[in-house]
């Protein structure tokens, strides 16, 4: 019986480019091979290389990517050196873990019927194929809505719905239950377990719903793929992901200690979800962040965290009640000034060669710092933050350019940080430290995440945004 | 962002193929340059104008006129005094006068300028993007051509929410708090690095939007099949073409 | 074994013209600056001539004509869209005839800077000629101030954001090949 997907002592290293220093292999040995109709998973913790590693299965890297590639890839009996992306579109299919980077068309409709047209298949079965996937993942209305106006999940659902219209043999999946609800992973795990495709899961987080499933789990780390029992691979996993958590250091107490209250606030969403007729709106009756605190701020997907997080810091207006600091009004100025907002993509704010570079521009506009203090600030900086200052930011690693963005801000040196979805995409041990250097100086952070374990691992208090209300809760609810 | 340009309405416009639509259009903007007659492109403007009505009601349908006030009334301020001989109608002092010709002049380029914008405006509020990617490839347009127009407009909508959200970090990243000079000047002083960002952004999707197309099958050899296509809605597609020439050409007979 | 990236690659070329394009777009009708004299400049002419240089005559023709093309159309001026399209394609195209990098290595800045004054008298003279048929060539000449401080404008911006770009991000080469 041949095997589907065979991985044979692949490797790979990113092009490293200017005079940093060369980038390490990503994937140094991973060696496997997946029988016909076996589900197998592979755990590895955030920037350990699955995106890459799923990448190089659909024959795109080192074709669109620069660096080098060693060792054979071979799908279902045809080894891919030999052959062209395009030759998988009906063999092997992949769900990237962003939307935004698979998305192609202007409706959802011809998102899904774009590979059937490349597969060549008549429009009479086309259209009823792309009807019947859309219905299984509740996105018939979308047919002819433009999947940027879906949310996160829908964009996701769209990946899986194409995925399921071109019914390849093989799925190679990169963190497809990110973005899904409870109950649409049930129905991901459903439709991955019928049949007979072969399917790689590949994830961050090791979920309840994994347990007992997969017929296969794998531990890719440091660049090597290591095989075991099921229960072998989630202790190396959760032991690799709680190493190098670092001592949190006691944050200096500050002489004066300041504090961020709204009250009585109500906030309208411009922008209208294509899914309702109701602008979205906001009630948030008391908050208040004291310098030194962490407090986690948890919600549903769309619930309006980051629509209150916006206001908070000043970007966007509120149509009532009052934010104020240390009781005095703030203006959207002064908030901008004192509340820092690091959003989710740290690519926001890149646009220099070197993070030296960055972290002078970022000096040059705090202006309580003297020129001859700065290249000793940036380079305590860089040192706590694990950066080197002659990186090249825009091709760095995503891990390398959260801290690069947390420290942007340490060095900006504000009262008050708002982090959005610090845990998804670095390990926990990276929030910690992140959280931790940031509140050093005795500022106060705000975390937005929906993981409840991680909020109360790290929180002291929380807030909890639900059915457009805003509400203080006991932490880890 | 939004990125539609079309506007839901009545009549028979919508009903009309797209490509006989392009057809008339062009037809009748050349109409509008031949040696007509002055009313004649005025009764044409009349026509595109009841047209919109029609579609779209009265304050849409003077929407086009809003975005070209400021260059008709420049045309009305500076176009009669270029005319110095012929008859006068009116006389302020010695230099500034007012021919007929010179009216004639200007009632000719305000009925172009004003026919042209809704012939075009209308083309474009009845037949969606999408059929009018199909009409241009009907036409001859290449699939890859038909392709990069179709991309651009699925990451227009990314590229400005993007870009909103560059220029908001910066501000972020920016705000000091002696903030009194944020007039242009600064707003100059941002543009490099939140264009250079907004670059940067746009040129790291590249590789992946590439990965993605040859992913699901951009380059294999067998002919692609076609989800969409353009029926002929409202009767055959020959009848509507042949409607699209002899509008314009009875009408270029009768404005002669 | 070091394994080269062949740019020419189809893909590639329609990925980079529709995202160029995408840019066009975003920046001729979001992005805009405030001038002296009244009224506002759109930044599309810096990424233009960002792409001429960068990119070459096929990839700047598009991303500018169609950019543009598509900007008239969305803002509502869909009467301009064929005439933008002409006139920004050849104020891209001749921009990178003139001023392409080429294996690697950028045009000289005098190089740049004159296909940059080629490109604003294209621009300028261009709706001069167009608006000179469509309303006039008396009322045409109030846009032309305007029109040369938007492409001069693009010119200086495009020339300092393609070497910030090169600079801050080195894989945009491996794209214009």
């Amino acid at each position: 019986m041949r095997a589907m997907l065979e991985l044979h002592h692949v490797g790979f290293t990113y092009r490293s480019y200017g005079d940093t220093q060369p980038h390490e292999p990503v994937l140094r040995e991973i060696s496997c091979v997946v029988p016909r109709g076996k589900r197998v998973l592979i755990l590895g913790l955030p920037d350990s290389g699955k995106s890459t590693l799923t990448r190089i299965i659909g024959n795109l890297i080192p074709r669109f990517v620069e660096g080098e590639l060693s060792g054979s890839i071979t799908i279902d009996g045809v080894p891919l050196h030999a052959g062209k992306p395009w030759d998988l579109t009906d063999t092997c299919t992949l769900v990237a873990q962003n939307p935004q980077e698979q998305l192609l068309m202007t409706t959802c409709g011809d998102e899904v019927a774009f590979p059937l047209e490349s597969l060549g298949i008549p429009r009479e079965v086309m259209v009823k194929r792309i009807q019947q996937t859309l219905a299984r993942w509740k996105l018939t209305d979308m047919m002819d809505v433009n999947p940027q106006e879906l949310s996160g999940g829908e964009r996701k659902r769209l990946l899986l719905a194409t995925a399921d219209a071109v019914d390849a043999p093989l799925w190679v999946m990169d963190e497809p239950f990110d973005d899904l609800d409870p109950a649409w992973r049930s129905v991901l795990l459903h439709r991955i377990f019928s049949g007979d495709r072969t399917v790689v899961v590949c994830a961050s987080r090791y979920m309840d719903e994994f347990r007992g499933v997969f017929d296969s789990c794998y531990f890719l780390h440091d660049g090597i793929l290591h095989h075991g029992s099921e229960e072998e691979i989630v202790l190396a996993f959760d032991q690799a992901a709680q190493a190098h958590v670092p001592v949190v250091e006691s944050t200096q107490e500050s002489d004066q200690s300041s504090k961020l209250s709204a009250e009585d606030l109500v906030i309208v969403h411009p922008r209208r979800s294509v899914s309702s007729a109701v602008p979205f709106s906001l009630s948030v009756p008391r908050f208040s962040l004291t310098t030194g605190e962490v407090v986690a701020l948890v919600g549903p997907n769309g619930s309006g965290k980051s629509t209150f997080s916006r206001v908070l810091c000043g970007l966007d207006p509120y149509v009532s009640g009052s934010i104020g600091i240390d009781g005095n009004h703030g203006s959207r100025e002064q908030l901008r000034t004192s509340v820092g907002y690091l959003f989710q993509n740290p690519d926001f704010g890149i646009f220099l060669p070197t993070i030296a570079e960055e972290l002078i521009w970022s000096l040059q506009h705090n202006p309580a710092v003297p020129v001859h203090q700065h290249r000793a600030i940036i380079e305590e900086t860089a040192r706590l933050f694990r950066l080197r200052l002659e990186d090249n930011p825009a091709t760095m690693s995503y891990g390398a350019r959260k801290y690069l963005q947390a420290a942007v801000y340490y060095i900006l040196d504000r009262p008050f940080y708002i982090i959005d979805e610090l845990d998804s995409g670095v390990t926990y041990a990276a929030a910690f430290e992140i959280v931790s250097l940031l509140r050093q100086r005795g500022a106060a952070v705000v975390l937005i995440t929906h993981d409840h374990t991680f909020a109360k691992n790290i929180a002291q208090r929380q807030y909890t945004i639900d059915e457009g209300k805003l509400y203080e809760q006991e932490v880890g609810l | 962002m939004t990125t539609s340009t079309f506007i839901a309405g009545k009549g028979v416009l919508y009903r009309t193929d797209a490509r006989a639509k392009l057809l008339a259009l062009i037809l009748l903007c050349v109409l509008v340059f031949l040696p007509v007659s002055t009313g004649g492109i005025w009764i044409l403007f009349g026509m595109a104008w009841v047209l919109a009505y029609h579609a779209t009601g009265f304050r849409q349908a003077m929407q086009p006129v809003k975005s070209i006030l400021f260059m008709l009334i420049i045309m009305t301020l500076f176009t009669p005094f270029t005319y110095r001989e012929g008859t006068v109608v009116l006389q302020l002092g010695s230099h500034l006068m007012l021919t007929r010709e010179a009216l004639e002049n200007l009632s000719i380029l305000m009925a172009r300028f004003l026919s042209i914008t809704y012939l075009c405006t209308l083309y474009v509020w009845t037949t969606p993007m999408a059929d009018i990617n199909l009409a241009l490839r009907w036409y001859g347009l290449s699939y890859r051509a038909a392709l990069v127009l179709t991309l651009a407009f699925r990451f227009i909508p990314f590229i400005a929410d993007s870009f909103a959200m560059i220029q908001d970090s910066h501000a972020l990243r920016t705000s000091a708090i002696h903030a009194g000079k944020k007039t242009w000047k600064r707003k100059i002083a941002d543009v490099v690095p939140t264009v250079t960002a907004a670059l940067v952004f746009a040129l790291k999707s590249i590789p992946y939007l590439a990965m993605s197309l040859e992913h699901r099958g951009l380059g294999r050899l067998q002919k692609r099949t076609s989800f969409r296509h353009l029926p002929a809605r409202g009767g055959f597609l020959f009848t509507q073409m042949v409607v699209s020439v002899m509008i314009p050409t009875v009408l270029w007979v009768l404005f002669t | 074994m070091q394994q080269p990236l062949e740019s020419r690659l189809t893909a590639i070329r329609i990925a980079l013209t529709a995202v160029l394009t995408a840019v066009v777009v975003v920046f001729t009708l979001i992005v805009r600056v405030p001038t002296p004299i009244k009224g506002y400049i759109s930044l599309c002419d810096v990424v233009i001539t960002f792409s001429a240089f960068l990119f070459g005559p096929w990839v700047a023709a598009i991303a500018g004509g169609v950019g543009t093309g598509i900007a008239d159309l969305i803002g509502g001026y869909a009467q301009w869209a064929p005439l933008s399209f002409i006139i920004h394609g050849l104020q891209g195209l001749l921009i990178a005839l003139i001023a392409r990098s080429k294996a690697g290595k950028d045009a000289k800045l005098l190089l740049m800077i004159l296909a940059g004054v080629i490109g604003m008298l294209v621009m300028t003279g261009g709706y001069y000629l167009a608006g000179g048929f469509l309303y006039g060539f008396e009322a045409a000449l109030v846009e032309i101030p305007l029109n040369l401080m938007q492409s001069g404008v693009g010119v200086i911006l495009g020339i300092a954001v393609s070497k910030a770009v090169l600079k801050a991000y080195p894989p945009v080469r491996a794209l214009a090949q």
